[in-house]
């Protein structure tokens, strides 16, 4: 079984982010940055697979300029076997172009399962996941918080609408994971080195996806409003009144 | 129009601690603003490391009072549900032949004049109190027992809610915007939540004591420096019991302490990345500068050669051309004291420091001379520098 895990680069999660002056998006300069943490509990999870003889390989691939490099290297650090860095060039390289970068690439690598983080901390979209299961034509289960490799096929636990689902699915399929399926293992100091001699395959993304007319445009960024201030009441009279106003009370 | 005794900016460790004082020596109306939260600035960043160790003798004193203070801190209080968290572990110092070792011994023996208990070890000795390094290149080892680390944000919290106790009012989320000034003396501050007045203003802002050149003229000789600190997971424990050590052989110089179970705490102790503007974010740490680290520290810990990245942070220090705070009255801005400059070792001075500047705010002899911290210093050219070169140990 092929691993592919698709990894992104994205502020790390203690940082508090910053919109630019001209509201056009986030300022990163100097900032932390980090694999996104679903992306690297998929890492985990695949080279768990790897490492109990239930894949042959694993695959990591970042889409991004050359500071993306950072958190391939971090994933073969990891344990990852082989990374890609699809190079966006000019192009602004949203979802839909990435999915079916991606789905190209999966075909030619003859790739049997894609575990994805189920969303990126720093759009929390969600997207990437169910557009590669779709363009694919391949089943999907997102919000995995449990997986074991059987029969040739897969069983997981995901979060559902009505509680906890299982699924069994059959390979290939693609996956979206939750925080929760494992723990990423500290990378040591000597697999840091390793990484850092580790070849990165460079792929231009405009060689992979046809389309790459942007789908997506930022009309705007703004920080949320502040959280307002609490109020204190004068007892419990004064709490179901204000309670009652509530929207959910139909007011 | 609200009047206070004195007006405190900024509620760090420092601030907290100059806040507490004041009260305690007896201002009645004590206000602490600050733009944040208690501790969020720099403080939180600090790696609590507490010694009297240091090359430049003046600080020796300052730390001395202050790990008293440290060492009972609920006693100091008078409040018994304080802790500074404090990890009495010992502070280990090593040097091995070369341009170090005469520094090590000439502040060794300072410290000693100034009546702190510190012990020459030799190899063996040093292997048994920190069994997972190696010494064999130590030409002079230092061992201080009165020392350790503590927890910046238990400390400055702690202050503050002793301060508290004692009538001072402290007000988070506003920013000082501008110092008001009339006939050449301050009256109070202007700040994003409405003026209020004091003949004393007392400023504790660490990098963002760039605001008092703004605001006053005078020249603030600071710049933000960003320090990476790493948590390695080794595979054996560097335990509470273990001291602190500090490498003055390794190339970064650098500060290691545990960190709890098998992680140990450790960052260089050299010159770090200067921003552009003041900014306690946490910036980036690449894997060749973790490597870098890691490779140092397996030098010196054989077996955390193979340790893991167990997380990383930055801190942001706020250092001077000494390395060394200022500390005092800005003589041209009268009604204004400050302090700030403490470039990485500000926390393990915080109770001295927070003493002596509420005792000159309050027109008080200090217990510790300002004199050698003067902001004059930086134009006469009497400069505080450490017989370490640049870094923190100072």
């Amino acid at each position: 079984m092929h691993v592919l895990v698709p990894v992104k680069r994205v502020v790390d999660y203690n940082v508090r982010v910053r919109v630019r002056s001209d509201g056009s998006g986030v300022d990163t300069a100097g900032l932390k940055m980090s694999i996104n943490p679903f992306d690297e509990v998929a890492v985990e999870q695949a080279v768990r697979l790897r490492q109990a003889g239930q894949a042959s390989r694993v695959t990591v691939v970042a889409c991004g300029a050359a500071v993306a490099q950072d958190v391939l290297r971090t994933a073969l650090a990891m344990g990852a076997d082989a990374a890609i860095l699809l190079d966006p060039g000019s192009a602004e390289g949203d979802t839909p172009a990435l999915a079916e970068a991606l789905s190209r690439l999966v075909q030619r690598e003859g790739v049997d399962l894609v575990l994805c983080g189920k969303q990126a901390i720093d759009d929390d979209l969600g997207d990437l996941a169910p557009m590669l299961a779709a363009l694919l034509d391949w089943p999907q289960a997102m919000s995995v918080n449990r997986l074991e490799a059987v029969d040739g096929g897969l069983r997981v636990h995901c979060d559902g609408d009505l509680g906890l689902e299982q699924w069994r699915l059959p390979l290939p399929t693609v996956l979206g994971v939750d925080l929760r399926l494992c723990d990423p293992r500290a990378v040591s100091l000597p697999n840091m080195m390793k990484a850092k001699k580790a070849p990165i395959t460079t792929l231009a993304l405009d060689g992979l996806a046809s389309d790459q007319a942007a789908r997506f445009s930022v009309i705007r960024c703004t920080t949320p409003p502040a959280r307002a201030a609490g109020v204190r009441l004068d007892g419990t009279a004064q709490l179901l009144e204000r309670l009652r106003g509530l929207p959910a009370f139909g007011a | 129009m609200q009047s206070y005794d004195a007006i405190v900016i900024g509620a760090g460790v420092i601030g907290s601690s100059v806040a507490y004082h004041l009260a305690r020596l007896g201002a009645a109306r004590v206000l602490v603003l600050d733009r944040l939260q208690i501790g969020s600035g720099t403080s939180t960043q600090s790696s609590g490391i507490l010694r009297t160790h240091y090359s430049v003798i003046e600080n020796v004193e300052l730390a001395k009072r202050s790990w008293s203070v440290f060492n009972d801190f609920a006693g100091y209080l008078g409040d018994e549900e304080a802790s500074a968290g404090l990890v009495k572990c010992g502070y280990l110092i090593c040097a091995p032949e070369g341009p170090k070792l005469d520094p090590l011994r000439t502040a060794l023996a300072g410290q000693e004049r100034m009546g702190v208990e510190v012990r020459l070890l030799d190899q063996a000795a040093a292997r048994e109190l920190l069994p997972i390094a190696r010494f064999d290149d130590a030409a002079l080892i230092g061992y201080e027992p009165e020392a350790g680390f503590a927890d910046a944000y238990l400390v400055a919290t702690g202050f503050a809610r002793a301060a508290r106790r004692l009538g001072v009012k402290i007000m988070e989320g506003v920013n000082v915007e501008r110092l008001l000034v009339e006939n050449g003396r301050v009256v109070g501050v202007e700040t994003s939540q409405g003026s209020f007045h004091s003949q004393t203003v007392i400023s504790t802002q660490n990098i963002w004591a760039g605001d008092i050149e703004r605001w006053t003229g005078v020249p603030t000789p600071v710049k933000a420096e960003r320090h990476a600190v790493l948590a390695l997971e080794g595979p054996e424990a560097y335990s509470f019991k273990m001291p602190v050590f500090k490498d003055l052989g390794s190339p970064g110089m650098l500060y290691c302490r545990s960190y709890g179970g098998n992680q140990m705490l450790v960052s260089e102790g050299t010159v770090g990345e200067t921003l552009a503007l003041p900014d306690n974010e946490q910036g980036d740490i690449s894997m060749d500068y973790v490597v870098e680290v890691g490779g140092q520290v397996a030098e010196r810990f054989p077996s955390f050669g193979e340790a893991g990245l167990a997380s990383s942070w930055t801190g942001v220090y706020d250092v001077t051309p000494d390395w060394n705070p200022v500390l005092g009255r800005l003589p041209d801005v009268p009604g204004l004291v400050v302090g700030y400059g403490f470039s990485g070792h500000g926390f393990k001075l915080s109770p001295g420091v927070g003493l002596v500047l509420a005792q000159e705010a309050l027109g008080l002899p200090t217990e510790v001379s300002l004199a050698p911290y003067a902001h004059e210093r930086f134009r006469s050219g009497q400069l505080l520098t450490g017989r370490y070169g640049l870094g923190a140990v100072s």
